[in-house]
């Protein structure tokens, strides 16, 4: 009899588990939004074609099926004879799409995660320091030690972590509270933009100062199989990490004691999640600069729309990060005709946008 | 009579009084202070009773109870759960034996009721693990005990001060365990939802043997529905006992720093008539 009872009441919203209707339809419609924008980033450039052009190019089966084809862009053997458009298309085109699918994922996700571990509406990797200090080494292995970009995600990774255990240094006091903590980010991003600008005066070369520019303003331009290759990897397992950590999310954000009441190893679960999301950030940060804006304003936008449980906000984000990426970075260019770094475009939007949610939620940062 | 830690519990037969809950020579302080803020030789949470810790602000039940709940490690002296030290319980052990609700409690707005009963199945929980049946049984076991059973789809932010506190208390009576520990569980709501909240508590501990300690600031309704009393004045246990032995007029004065009549007519009144002066000790 008590199997049939639950039956009868599980129409109630905390059985429904990870997937939701609506969560559904917000990812369906993140996913159009992507494959829209793609297509036009994809068919725009110095060799034009038709939308319907670039349609058939990104679904030429030569390339789909062709084992060559990924062996050479995904572990970056030699690349067979394709059509022109095919290869204007996949070997120069898409895997900016791709780099702007990662970094949007990552970035997104990384922000959610951020903000149930302080617990701050606030936070977000550039708040916390973790994109300036992952921005700074990597910065300063290009112009310093220009060997070591395969190792790029790593370098950002180590810079990321500094920044943040200084931040958090700075704003610990017995606990932290959101105005803190978002004060001890801005010292630090100001102490690691000035050591970006001292790299710059030390570059010899104009041509690398010129490149770090376009990458500290988080720019998705010239990205190619290179960067995909290099983001793939690290991406997918801290993606996955952060659906395992779901759930411990959603714990945490109940706060400290309740958390701590219910079993939960506080300090070694923020400490591991708080890992997932510096590495997530780091691996966006390597491969398309500091996109501002965007790990902030996405959960934000997620959470809008499908609610505060972190399953959904964390699924979500793996596809409106994304849509937004993708769609900025197309947008730009379909707007201005020229090519803007995808970070001025989140900047520009996202920065007025996060001004009216503060102004509609009067609570946010007094959490 | 200030200080009067007693021996382990008897009853009136004589007979011994196991507890559960036992704090043996604790020092505690706060964070960052050296100060300390409780000094108690010994505290007994008898199995199966609900015990009331009641005293003015500042005067360390609170701290206790963070002790007791293993939030603030002592800086002396020992807390037994079930006889064995708490320092060597697991977390998630831990929580499967004793649930703690705090005194302020925040969730996410959009967080429903029955959510936040769902996470009262932490502990109960392996990693991977989906809710099983248990986990059904005992959320809504938990919903209806605590009477919020009609608010399950409800959000916390549409929630009175009163309806939310009954929905943290569904949170951690679906946690199942065999003693509570609640931090001011009434403060701050209207007089019909401490009744409930408090009701809610003795009807646990009737029916399924919980034992509770709760922190209470109403010495009247401590002395209405606890089984026994814990006083502390300054960081010190006061007294310590059934109510009826507890409260007295001395006692008011002493800690309270009322002026009180006590009528037993059989059951205790306390009648609070005017604030003594500050400075009377």
């Amino acid at each position: 009899m008590a199997s049939s009872q639950s039956v009868a009441t599980t129409t109630n919203r905390e059985r429904q588990g990870w997937i939701t209707g609506h969560l559904l339809l917000f990812c369906l419609g993140c996913t159009v939004v992507t494959a829209i924008a793609g297509i036009v980033q994809v068919s725009r450039g110095v060799f034009s074609m038709s939308l319907l052009e670039a349609w058939t190019a990104v679904f030429d089966t030569d390339v789909l099926l062709s084992q060559e084809v990924w062996n050479a862009f995904l572990l970056g053997g030699d690349l067979p004879e394709l059509s022109r458009e095919s290869l204007v298309v996949w070997k120069l085109r898409l895997p900016r799409v791709f780099v702007a699918i990662i970094a949007g994922a990552t970035l997104a996700v990384s922000g959610a995660i951020f903000q149930a571990v302080t617990r701050n509406e606030l936070a977000s990797p550039f708040v916390l320091g973790v994109s300036s200090g992952a921005g700074f080494a990597v910065l300063a292995s290009l112009v310093l030690f220009s060997g070591l970009a395969p190792y790029l995600p790593l370098i950002a990774a180590l810079g990321g972590t500094v920044a943040f255990l200084v931040v958090y240094a700075i704003a610990w006091h017995g606990g932290t509270s959101p105005v803190r903590l978002v004060l001890a980010g801005v010292i630090v991003n100001m102490i690691f933009y000035s050591l970006q600008q001292g790299l710059f005066s030390i570059a010899g070369d104009l041509s690398i100062v010129q490149s770090a520019i376009q990458w500290t303003t988080g720019s998705l331009t010239n990205t190619g199989w290179e960067e995909v290759r290099m983001a793939l990897l690290p991406a997918i397992v801290v993606l996955v990490l952060a659906l395992f950590g779901a759930q411990q999310l959603n714990v945490l954000v109940l706060g400290e004691r309740t958390a701590k009441s219910l079993g939960m190893r506080v300090e070694r679960t923020r400490f591991l999640l708080s890992g997932v999301a510096i590495v997530a950030a780091s691996v966006a940060i390597a491969v398309a600069g500091i996109v501002s804006f965007f790990g902030l304003v996405v959960p934000h936008i997620v959470r809008n729309v499908v609610g505060s449980d972190y399953r959904h906000v964390i699924v979500g984000c793996l596809f409106a990060g994304p849509a937004l990426m993708v769609a900025a970075d197309a947008g730009a260019r379909l707007a201005l005709g020229v090519q803007v770094p995808v970070g001025v475009v989140t900047g520009v939007v996202g920065g007025p946008y996060f001004l009216y949610l503060m102004r509609r939620e009067r609570t946010m940062g007094e959490l | 009579m200030p200080d009067q830690c007693k021996e382990p519990v008897t009853t009136a037969g004589g007979n011994a009084i196991e507890s559960v809950l036992v704090g043996e020579e604790l020092t505690l302080s706060y964070p960052g202070s050296t100060e300390p803020a409780v000094d108690c030789t010994r505290l007994d949470i008898p199995e199966g009773a609900v015990t009331a810790m009641v005293g003015p602000n500042g005067s360390g039940k609170s701290t206790l109870l963070k002790a007791l709940a293993r939030h603030l490690e002592p800086d002396e002296g020992t807390v037994l759960l079930n006889g064995e030290h708490i320092q060597s319980f697991d977390q998630s052990e831990l929580a499967r034996r004793m649930g703690v609700l705090s005194q302020e409690n925040d969730a996410p707005g959009s967080l429903t009721v029955g959510e936040l009963a769902y996470h009262g199945r932490y502990p109960h929980r392996s990693f991977f693990e989906r809710a099983s049946e248990d986990d059904h049984t005992a959320v809504n076991h938990a919903l209806e005990l605590a009477g919020v059973d009609h608010l399950r789809d409800t959000p916390m932010s549409q929630l009175s001060g009163g309806q939310k506190q009954l929905a943290w208390i569904a949170m951690v009576l679906a946690q199942e365990t065999d003693v509570l520990l609640l931090d001011e569980p009434t403060t701050f709501l209207d007089m019909h939802h401490q009744l409930r909240v408090l009701e809610t508590i003795c009807q646990l501990n009737e029916r399924e043997g919980v034992t509770v300690a709760v922190i209470l600031h109403d010495i009247a309704q401590a002395t209405r529905f606890a089984d026994y009393l814990v006083a502390l004045r300054d960081g010190q246990l006061y007294d310590w006992g059934p109510p009826a032995d507890v409260v007295t007029e001395q006692l008011l004065a002493d800690v309270f720093g009322v002026a009180a009549t006590i009528e037993r007519d059989p059951e205790i009144l306390v009648r609070p008539s005017h604030a003594l002066p500050a400075d009377r000790t």
